[in-house]
This record gives structure tokens, sequence and C-alpha cells, in this order.
């Protein structure tokens, strides 16, 4: 089932953020755990993920990693690599800690982006100004999204929801062009 | 980019450097309970790694960061520690290089699959990219691997870049 979103109002959501949210499993992750016979579990990501937080943080917007169903905390140790400040674990009430977020940094409903996949994800959705599914989250998070990545959980759509903004937003070219030539860090 | 040019430029490739991550591997990035990380590579790529530089041709891995993952595996490919480079200004590293070992862009070939690797895609001789690349990275490479990352690119393109240097067969005929 194609669903008609309408891009331009997509984009003009996309212009206004300034803090922008991930769930975890199945969107920064396959939604897959990987459990082995000394009791290790493992969770997988994609690489290139982390150039699209790292690109949204050179570009003044604010990645979170708003998690409700974590088993090890994981994310943690991504989301340390990446060097973010605002991450959480195990929130039960995801439209509260945004809230508490929003006032804490002094922001708006319309600067506030959200990307989910599942039936939690969808009371955060409702509120924010710019909410995203990946490709394979659940139908009804995809039916109340503004935006849906073509990318599905955990290969990918951070990446390509980081250039949809930054395109939005006119300062995805000016971005590509200083990273080419002198890296990003 | 039509497979004849593909094929004038490999001739002249003396010296190919790898991205690895969406390259060596298909970017995903394992975590553990405990923040232990772990990356796929694949060992078809170690294959086309020691022909390459069996034949004479020679290999770098570059990366924005090598971490103690990234060094295992160059180890299992047989690629000497000081050609695993890690910096993500990659236009200023192969600088570095150039002026170190004389060598030019000219016979430079490199694989790359995102924003990242767009300018010395540019500037280098022969630039490749993997099936799944950015669509940026596969529409200015001269040659696109039917190969995704980390399912077999290294492999083949040292293939590719052998048989028109007329060295694969005897390659194969030493396995013979």
């Amino acid at each position: 089932m194609a669903l008609e979103k309408n891009i331009n109002d997509a984009k003009e959501r996309a212009k206004k953020i300034k803090l922008f949210a991930h769930d975890i499993h199945g969107v920064l992750t396959t939604n897959t755990v990987f459990c082995d016979v000394e009791g290790n579990r493992r969770y997988a990501f994609w690489h290139m993920d982390g150039f699209g937080d790292l690109s949204m943080m050179a570009n003044d917007i604010k990645p979170v990693f708003l998690d409700s169903t974590s088993i090890d905390g994981e994310g943690l140790y991504r989301a340390k690599e990446l060097k973010l400040d605002k991450m959480y674990f195990a929130v039960t009430d995801k439209t509260a800690k945004l809230e508490e977020l929003k006032k804490e940094l002094n922001l708006t409903d319309d600067q506030i982006g959200y990307i989910g996949c599942e039936l939690s994800d969808i009371p955060v959705m409702k509120k924010v100004g710019f909410a995203v599914a990946v490709a394979d989250a659940i139908p009804e998070v995809k039916e109340l999204a503004h935006h849906v990545t073509s990318a599905p959980g955990g290969r990918g759509p951070i990446r390509e929801i980081c250039e949809f903004i930054l395109r939005s937003m006119g300062k995805w070219d000016e971005w590509v062009e200083k990273v080419t030539k002198m890296g990003y860090k | 980019m039509g497979q004849a040019e593909a094929i004038e430029k490999a001739k002249k490739v003396k010296f190919v450097i790898f991205d690895i991550h969406g390259i060596l591997t298909d970017n995903t990035l394992f975590y553990t309970q405990d923040g232990v990380k772990s990356e796929a590579f694949s060992l078809q790529d170690r294959i086309g790694i020691k022909a390459l530089m069996d034949s004479g041709v020679g290999v770098s891995f570059l990366t924005s960061k090598v971490s103690r993952d990234v060094e295992q595996m160059a180890k299992i490919y047989g690629v000497p520690p000081d050609m695993l480079w890690g910096s993500s200004a990659k236009m200023a590293r192969l600088d570095e290089f150039e002026q170190q070992s004389g060598l030019k862009d000219d016979v430079i070939c490199y694989v790359g699959d995102e924003m990242i690797d767009l300018g010395i895609m540019k500037r280098v001789f022969f630039s490749v990219a993997p099936a799944d690349g950015s669509p940026e990275a596969r529409a200015i490479a001269d040659l696109v691997t039917k190969a995704g990352g980390g399912k077999g690119v290294a492999r083949e393109l040292a293939e590719f870049i052998l048989k028109v240097q007329g060295k694969w067969d005897q390659l194969v005929a030493h396995y013979q």
C-alpha cells in the first residue's frame, strides 16, 4: 500500500526542526536481538545513521535517543560514540519526556521532530511538529506520519531523514561540500 | 559511464583505496549489552584484496576512525598497519599519501559509497561504488559493482582490474 503524503507539507514541517528524537528498536536497530550461547545479546545498528546524527548536530539540530522498551540500554554505547548529550532509556512516557526537553531547551512543538515505528510511538508522534515513520513501521504509525522514509529500521532511516531535513532547510549542498573537503570532525 | 571507459581506466590502476563501512561491510554495526562493537566483513573480499596485492597493486583502507574491529580485519586481509588510515578529512589524507609515495591521482582507484567520499571519487582517476551505494556516489562512479557492500565488492573489483591488466589468468593458474 502506497501512502499518499504531502511532500510539500513535510518539507515545511522539516524546515522548523531544532530537536529530532529517535525511537531505538525498529528505527535505529533492525528490531532484532541476537542472543548467543554465552549469554551475550547483540543489536544491529547502521553505520551511516551515525553520519546522519553527526550531520544534524553540525547543523544545529539536536538528535535525541528516546527509548521506552530497552533491554540493556542498547543504544547507550552508540549514543556515547556519537557524543550525543541527550539520551533516555526505558522512558515510560515519551510525550512527557519531550515536554520536559521542550521547556528545558525553550522550544515549541513545531520545532520538534520524531521518528518511530510502533504503537508506543503514536502518542508522541501526534504531538510533535514533524512525525516520521520508517518504511517497515506498523500501518497505524505510517498513517499518521507526515513523512515515511524509504529505509526500514536499522538500515539507514536517520541518514535519510537527516538529508530530507537539511535539504528542506536549504543547508544540504553546503554541508556536503564542507564534508567532502574537510571531513566532519 | 560506459563499461569501455571503465576498462580503459582500470588498466592504469596501481593503487586501490577502499572506504570500509558500506564497502567491506553492509553498514551494519552490532553492539552487545556491554557496548562491544562488531561488524561483519566479507571473506570473499579477503581473496580480492590478496589478489590485488599479490599482483603488485597496492591497497589501503580509509575510514573516519580506525577501531579495533577494523584493525583485526586488516590483519586477516593481510593489509599492513601503515595502510590502515583513519581520517574523516579524506582528501587531506590522500594528499599526504601522494606526497609520501610519489603516486598521483592518475593511477589511484577509490571505492566509496557516501557523501564523504564524493570529493575523493571525483578527484582520483578511477572511482567505484557498490550496487547499494548512495545515488550520488553511484552517479559519479566510473564503475558500479554488481555486489552490494559487504557482499564481495573488493573481490569483484579485484577481478575486474586484474583481468583488464592481464594479470588474472596468471593468478588463477597458480591455484590450478
